[in-house]
C-alpha cells in the first residue's frame, strides 16, 4: 500500500503522460458538449470523470473509445494521436454502463468475443477465457446466458468481457451504478485490486462522488463541458477550487465573508452569520472589503452545548434537526439568522449523556486550518 | 366443500367474457367451416344441391349409417398433377420468403436505422400499397410487364433491349407478384425487431474488435431471428395457398396448389376433391405453423 501512496506520476515532470486530450472540442449541432478541453492522464492511473449528469463526462469517455467523432482537437494515446483511428481498432476496451452482455451468447462466448476477433488460437482464447472467469470467479457460471445472471454477475462478466484483450487502457462508464449499495462498495475494492494486478490504465465516468473518492488516484471534476479541477481525492475534498466543487463533492457548509486583511493569525474575515470577525490560515491574494465565501465541512465543526473558552470562529443556533447515522450523527444547526448548518460527530460513546438533543442551544466551532477560503 | 350457488355467476364474469370472445370467434369462424370442408372431402361427387353426398345417411334404425371414403385422398396421390402442384407450391413458397426475406431485411433494417423522424414516413409507404385492393395491385402489374408494358417500353426507349422480354406468363412475373405483394409482411415484424436491438450491443462488438460488417452477421442477424421467422412465415404459409398471383401473372405451366383447388371447385364443380385438396395443404402448412408458433413462444420467453 505504501507504494500505493507515493504513486503520483502527475508531479513528476519527467513522467510522460500515457493519454493526453489535447483542445478537445465537441459539439452536438448547436450544442457543446466539450469545450476545449485539456487534461493529461497517467500509466496506471484510476482517473475519475465526476459530475453532474450532462457535464459531458459520458461524452468524453466516448470520444476516447471512438464512438464520437472530435470536432476540434486530439487525443494522443502513448505519444500516438488516435482522433482519427475507429473503435475497433483501439487498443481500448469499455465497460458499457449497460453492460451490453451479447443476449444470444453464453457468458463464456462474450469473454471469448474480442479474443475470437484477433483470430487467437483456440487453446489460447480458452485459456484467457478461463482465467477472466477466475478473476471475477465465475468459472461456474461459464455456461450461463446473460439474463440467468443477477446484475452483480453481469456487471463482472463486463468486466471480465472489457479485460480480456488485455487493453491498455480501460474505460468504465457508471460500471457500478446498477448494483445496490453493499455490492457497489464491495465491487469498488475489487476493481481496485483488478486494476493494480492487472496494471491498467482505468478511466472511470461515475456521478457518484462517494465512489469517486473510494478508487480514483485523481479525480477530474467536470461542468458543463469543462475541466473544473482535477486533483487527488483528497484535494479535492480538503481544498476544492470553488464553491461548486465544495458543494458537489461531500457535504459543506458555505459561508459569506468579507475580506479584512491578514493578521498573525491569518485572514480575516467579517462573517455575517457570526457577526463577528473569523479566521482561516489560508493566504489569499484579496484586497479589503472583496466578498469571499469559507466552507467548512461538517465533520470538522466541533458542536458542544457549552461555550468554548476562545472566543474566534463560533456560531451560535439551536438544534433544529438530527439525522442519526449509527456511527456518527448529523446535527442540523439553525443560526440565528436562519441559515442552517450541518455537523456532524462521530457516536464514540453508547450512554446518552452529553447527549445532544432537538432545541438544545449549541456552539459550532471550527479550527482557522479546517475552513476553505474560496474567491468563486 | 360446498356447492357455489353463484356457480353460473362465477362462470359468467367478465374476465371469462372476454376470454370467451377469440375462443368463440375461432369457433365460428375457424373450427365449424374447418368441420365442414373435412366432412365433404370424404364425400362423394353426386349431381345435386349441394353436389356432395350426406356423410350421415338416416335409415330405419334410431342411429345413422356413416358413409365416408378416403377415395378423395387416394385420387390425389394416384394423379401425379396433385402431387407437383404440392411440390411447385411448396418450391414457389420457398424461393419467394427467402427472396423476400433478403429484401425485406435490408429495407426494415435500413428503416430501422433511418433518423428517428423519417422512420415514420418510410413506415408509411411501406403500409401504404395496403390502402389499394390487393387485386388491383396485381392487376397493375400485368400492365408493367406484358409484352408491350411499361417496363418494357422502359427499357426499349432508353435502349437497353431491343425486342420486349416475356415476363408476363411465367414463374418469374409470379415471383415478381409474390415478393411485391407480401413485402410488407416481412418488413414490418423485422423492423419491429431491428428497431428496438439496442444499439450499445453494436458498439461493444465494436469496441472488442469487430469491424461492422462482421458484427451484422455475428449480433444483429442472430439477435434478429425472431423477426426473421415472423416475417418468414407470415409470407410462406399465405403463399404457399396463393391463388389470385399465378392465375393473374404465371402462365399455363404455372403450378401452384390454389390454383388446382379453385380449378376443382369452380370449373370441376367437384367439391370433395377440392375440399381434400385444402385439407391436405392445411396438413402440409401444419407444421411452419407449429414451427412458428414455437419460435414466437421462444421470443417472449
Amino acid at each position: 500500500m505504501s507504494e500505493n501512496i507515493q504513486f503520483s506520476p502527475w508531479l513528476d515532470s519527467s513522467q510522460k503522460p500515457y493519454i493526453q486530450i489535447q483542445n478537445v472540442t465537441k459539439r452536438f449541432g448547436e450544442f457543446t458538449a466539450i469545450d476545449n478541453l485539456t487534461l493529461d492522464i497517467y500509466k496506471n492511473e484510476f482517473f475519475s470523470l465526476l459530475g453532474p449528469s450532462g457535464c459531458g463526462k459520458t461524452t468524453l469517455l466516448r470520444m476516447l473509445a471512438g464512438f464520437e467523432k472530435i470536432t476540434h482537437g486530439k487525443i494522443l494515446l502513448d505519444g500516438e494521436d488516435i482522433s482519427e483511428i475507429p473503435p475497433h481498432l483501439r487498443p481500448i476496451n469499455m465497460m458499457f454502463q449497460s453492460y451490453a452482455l451479447f443476449p444470444h451468447m453464453t457468458v463464456e462466448k462474450n469473454i471469448a468475443f474480442g479474443l475470437k476477433q484477433d483470430n487467437l488460437p483456440s487453446n489460447e482464447i480458452d485459456q484467457r477465457v478461463e482465467e477472466m472467469l477466475e478473476l471475477v470467479e465465475l468459472t461456474d457460471f461459464a455456461n450461463r446466458k446473460p439474463n440467468q445472471l443477477s446484475g452483480g454477475q453481469s456487471q463482472r462478466v463486463a468486466l471480465a468481457r472489457s479485460l480480456a484483450k488485455r487493453p491498455k487502457l480501460l474505460l468504465l462508464d457508471e460500471p457500478l451504478g446498477a448494483l445496490d449499495k453493499r455490492l457497489r462498495e464491495q465491487t469498488q475494492f475489487e476493481l481496485m485490486d483488478i486494476q493494480e494486478k492487472l496494471e491498467v490504465t482505468f478511466v472511470i465516468v461515475t456521478h457518484d462522488q462517494e465512489e469517486a473518492m473510494t478508487v480514483s488516484s485523481r479525480i477530474g471534476v467536470m461542468d458543463s463541458g469543462n475541466l473544473v479541477q482535477v486533483a487527488t481525492p483528497a484535494e479535492i475534498y480538503e481544498a476544492p477550487i470553488n464553491k461548486d466543487v465544495a458543494d458537489f463533492i461531500g457535504d459543506v457548509n458555505i459561508l459569506k465573508g468579507i475580506y479584512k486583511g491578514q493578521n498573525k493569525v491569518g485572514t480575516q474575515l467579517f462573517s455575517e452569520d457570526s457577526n463577528s470577525i473569523v479566521y482561516a490560515t489560508q493566504d489569499v491574494g484579496a484586497s479589503v472589503e472583496d466578498e469571499m465565501w469559507f466552507a467548512i465541512r461538517p465533520e470538522k465543526l466541533e458542536i458542544s452545548k457549552v461555550a468554548p473558552s476562545d472566543d474566534h470562529n463560533i456560531l451560535k443556533g439551536t438544534i433544529e434537526d438530527i439525522a442519526y447515522g449509527g456511527s456518527f450523527s448529523t446535527y442540523h444547526v439553525k443560526l440565528d439568522n436562519g441559515r442552517i448548518l450541518k455537523a456532524i460527530r462521530a457516536n464514540r460513546e453508547r450512554t446518552k449523556e452529553h447527549h445532544l438533543t432537538w432545541d438544545d442551544e449549541v456552539y459550532l466551532q471550527w479550527a482557522p486550518h479546517s475552513a476553505v477560503v474560496l474567491l468563486s | 366443500m360446498q356447492t357455489n350457488p353463484n356457480f353460473f355467476k362465477s362462470i359468467f364474469n367478465g374476465r371469462n367474457a372476454v376470454i370467451a370472445i377469440p375462443y368463440i370467434w375461432l369457433l365460428l369462424l375457424f373450427l365449424l367451416p374447418f368441420i365442414y370442408v373435412l366432412k365433404i372431402s370424404f364425400a362423394e361427387t353426386i349431381y345435386a344441391r349441394p353436389p356432395y353426398s350426406p356423410l350421415l345417411i338416416w335409415g330405419d334404425s334410431w342411429l345413422p349409417s356413416i358413409k365416408a371414403s378416403f377415395d378423395n385422398y387416394l385420387f390425389l396421390f394416384s394423379d401425379s398433377l396433385y402431387i407437383k402442384a404440392y411440390l411447385s407450391s411448396l418450391k414457389i413458397a420457398f424461393i419467394s420468403t427467402i427472396l423476400t426475406l433478403i429484401i425485406g431485411y435490408s429495407i426494415a433494417y435500413s428503416v430501422a436505422r433511418a433518423p428517428t423522424r423519417w422512420r415514420g414516413i418510410l413506415l408509411m409507404l411501406v403500409i401504404l400499397p395496403f390502402w389499394t385492393s390487393f387485386l388491383i395491385r396485381v392487376y397493375a402489374w400485368i400492365g408493367i410487364l406484358k409484352t408491350e408494358g411499361l417496363l418494357n417500353l422502359a427499357l426499349m426507349s432508353i435502349g437497353i433491349i431491343e425486342k420486349p422480354l416475356m415476363i408476363m406468363n411465367t414463374d418469374l412475373a409470379v415471383y415478381i407478384g409474390i415478393i411485391y405483394s407480401y413485402l410488407p409482411f416481412m418488413i414490418l415484424p423485422l423492423y419491429a425487431n431491428l428497431e428496438k436491438m439496442d444499439m450499445s450491443l453494436l458498439e461493444a462488438a465494436a469496441d472488442l474488435g469487430c469491424r461492422p460488417f462482421k458484427s451484422f452477421w455475428t449480433v444483429t442477424v442472430p439477435l434478429s431471428i425472431p423477426g426473421i421467422m415472423a416475417g418468414c412465415f407470415l409470407v410462406f404459409i399465405p403463399v404457399m395457398g396463393e391463388f389470385v398471383i399465378p392465375d393473374l401473372l404465371g402462365g399455363s405451366e404455372t403450378l401452384m396448389i390454389g390454383k388446382v383447388l379453385w380449378t376443382e371447385f369452380f370449373y370441376n364443380r367437384d367439391w370433395p376433391v377440392a375440399s381434400a385438396v385444402a385439407i391436405l395443404l392445411l396438413a402440409i402448412l401444419i407444421v411452419p405453423i407449429m414451427l412458428y408458433q414455437r419460435s414466437q413462444e421462444k421470443a417472449i420467453s
